[in-house]
């Protein structure tokens, strides 16, 4: 990857019960009970949104606003891309479907759902609400997917695709998802998180809070090697591992962190989104002391087919 | 900056075998036939361009999707001489619909279905040892937007080979959806023809090597560049200012005029939207080009082969420089006012002298891609 620097300028969380990045950082658990952000979502194109679009359009909107990017007017139309992240986002779409079929033949198909068979349904949904006309990617890349949509848009920012790209790792939790995960409901992630990468350049000129620095990517088939590719120092130091979920840190003795953050023990298992939830997690920790952040997401094999893996660092004095 | 198209895979319902498919193409053969998978009693529509390699006595079995991606990519990467573990090179795929059809299958018939394999990476994983693969989610743009992507790989330094990759198969919930929305069931697709009914889908993968540029590549093409963006407008139309803007900048990437293109690649799916703004926009922005470049499309005979779509053509236009022939757009009985300065080839296959081809690719939620390829001579 080439030289140009590519930096955190935005954060936010469309999670219920979760007040916002630093509630993940500070390892809160999500508070039962509480309001969905997808409930207090206004304005058009909104009746036919199935809930993994309403739920990315909150955290898209906030991610925005963090960045600064929507005070005094609207955001740069062309030099802005958008990358979503999810698995099972339109899942509910298909199933619904075959069974109106199955029950009243195509008769019984409703057509506003035809948009949504489209993977990339919610992209375009961000894409249309906030005018994003950049490249606009979908990732479902398994349980990577969300620190590969990160890696995705440095490298639309690096190769001067865009200038900044608005990144938001949804999933949303229904039957129809527990069905072909097999998690139960009350076990699967239901929100979403974003995050606005952008060249170094481009948030200086426009005065933009770096909140944190990207560092290495890697995806590799073996775990081990994919975070050995990240810290090319050798067995690392970080600050704060964000680790894949349900993984006990103890026997993964390639990485010395001085304190773990299991975001899935939060919020439940978070899929496509996780990447991006664990990003937003470690750029609201960078803030209170800096130092490094390691996200892991996937297991490799045998478990999973890859792990993927990323660093972040406060990125001092670059106001 | 250029990189070369070292290798091609394409498997669809007129051809498992690039081969085979150019062939069938030059031919004007369609695939279009009645569909096998699906109970009939529930729909109006009748065809569909099936790969119907089903196992007997199953109405419709799970993973053929990804069957074919594999397929497709082991062929791209056999003629491009490179070994099969592809731990080190980065494997891009474009789809619409994923593995979707093996969950309406396990949804709602109960068919076994491990969530892993409802993800393509554990395939490419499995049979290539690929690392670093990914599969993006961009409509009918899908697999021409993950070229476009590749090129920044390339061009970043991040890899000197990069497999791209393109499957969709004919799910249950699309065909249903459309039968409910088009006022009378296309009996074929028939881009650019007044009498154009819609799009009807079609089975396949396609797969290219894209190759950083190096002495000793042989290589027939050179991919000159790929533009790739939003229009923000609508969920489902498309915007012809923003098509033509795709287009012109897809020419500035590339280095090239207008005047240098020889052939268009159209998408042409035959929906009424689609076919009007695509040949506005290319009326538009190659107007005054004389001779005007000579345009075809592929879809009347493979059906919408969604996110696979973008490469097949792209796959043809390759064949089609390599060959000097155009292949013609079958189906179109009376052509729509907008292409009448297009060129548009019909009915029979024309030799040609080609140098240059552009290959269009546009999906739902306003995702366009514009490629360029130009034959390597010498």
């Amino acid at each position: 990857m080439n030289g140009k620097s590519v930096v955190v300028t935005g954060i936010a969380t469309a999670l219920s019960g979760v007040d916002g990045p630093a509630d993940l950082a500070g390892g809160r658990p999500a508070r039962p009970g509480a309001a969905d952000p997808a409930d207090a979502l206004t304005g058009r194109g909104l009746r036919y949104a199935d809930r993994a679009t309403k739920l990315a359009l909150c955290a898209a909107r906030d991610a925005l606003e963090s960045a600064g990017l929507l005070a005094g007017g609207a955001v740069p139309e062309e030099s802005t891309g958008v990358v979503v992240s999810s698995n099972y986002g339109n899942v509910d779409t298909f199933c619904d479907t075959v069974d109106a079929i199955t029950r009243d033949t195509y008769l019984g198909t409703s057509p506003m759902r035809l948009p949504a068979t489209a993977s990339n349904v919610t992209a375009s949904a961000v894409a249309i609400r906030f005018r994003l006309r950049g490249a606009n990617v979908t990732l479902c890349n398994g349980p990577t997917s969300g620190i590969d949509a990160v890696h995705w848009a440095r490298v639309l920012v690096a190769a001067s695709r865009v200038e900044r790209v608005l990144v938001i790792g949804v999933e949303p939790a229904n039957r129809q998802v527990e069905s072909l995960s097999g998690v139960p409901g009350h076990d699967l992630m239901d929100g979403a998180a974003g995050l606005v990468v952008e060249s170094e350049a481009a948030a200086r000129s426009r005065r933009a809070e770096v909140l944190a620095e990207l560092g290495p990517y890697s995806r590799r088939a073996d775990w081990a090697e994919s975070v050995a590719t990240v810290l090319p120092g050798g067995p690392g130091q970080v600050d704060l591992w964000c680790t894949p979920g349900g993984v006990d840190p103890g026997p993964r003795a390639v990485v010395d962190a001085a304190a773990h953050l299991d975001v899935t023990r939060l919020l439940g298992e978070c899929s496509g989104a996780l990447g991006v939830v664990q990003c937003v997690a470690g750029t609201a920790w960078l803030a209170d002391g800096g130092g490094t952040v390691l996200a892991t997401a996937g297991r490799g094999a045998p478990d999973d087919d890859a792990a993927s893996a990323i660093t972040l660092s406060r990125a001092g004095g670059r106001r | 900056m250029s990189w070369l198209i070292t290798g091609t895979g394409a498997v669809s319902s007129i051809g498992g075998t690039v081969a085979d498919m150019f062939d069938a193409l030059r031919a004007g053969r369609s695939g279009v036939a009645p569909h096998r998978g699906f109970d009939p009693g529930r729909f109006r529509a009748r065809n569909a361009y099936e790969i119907d390699d089903r196992p007997v006595g199953v109405l419709d079995a799970p993973g053929r999707t990804t069957n074919w991606l594999v397929e497709a990519i082991d062929q791209a990467v056999r003629d491009a001489g490179l070994d099969d573990r592809l731990d080190d090179v980065p494997i891009l795929v474009g789809t619409t619909q994923r593995e979707m059809r093996s969950v309406e299958l396990h949804w709602r018939d109960g068919v076994p279905l491990d969530p892993r394999d409802a993800h393509f990476g554990t395939a490419l994983s499995r049979r290539f040892g690929a690392g670093a693969t990914y599969t993006v989610g961009n409509a009918c743009a899908a697999s021409l937007y993950a070229l476009g992507l590749a090129t920044d790989l390339l061009d970043l330094d991040a890899a000197d080979t990069v497999v791209v990759a393109g499957a969709d198969t004919i799910t249950e919930s699309i065909y249903g959806l459309l039968d409910r929305c088009y006022p009378l069931p296309p009996d074929a697709v028939r881009p650019f023809d007044r009498n154009r009914r819609g799009m009807i889908q079609g089975d396949g993968a396609a797969a290219v090597v894209l190759q950083r540029d190096a002495p000793g590549r042989g290589a027939r093409t050179r991919l000159r560049g790929v533009e790739v963006n939003c229009d923000a407008v609508h969920p489902s139309a498309p915007d012809t200012g923003n098509i033509a803007c795709t287009m012109r900048q897809a020419h500035a990437r590339a280095g090239l005029h207008p005047r240098d293109v020889d052939l268009i690649l159209l998408h042409g799916t035959g929906t009424v939207l689609n076919d009007d703004a695509e040949a506005e926009a290319v009326g538009e922005v190659f107007a005054g080009v004389d001779p005007f470049p000579r345009t075809t499309a592929i879809k009347s005979m493979t059906g919408h082969t969604a996110g696979a779509s973008g490469l097949h053509s792209l796959i043809t236009a390759v064949e089609s420089l390599r060959t000097s022939t155009v292949t013609p757009t079958v189906g179109v009985d009376d052509p729509i006012e907008a292409v009448s300065g297009l060129r548009l080839v019909r009915d029979r296959a024309e030799r040609a002298e080609l140098a240059v081809a552009q290959v269009n690719s546009f999906g739902f939620g306003g995702l366009n891609a514009v490629a360029l390829v130009e034959e390597v001579r010498g």
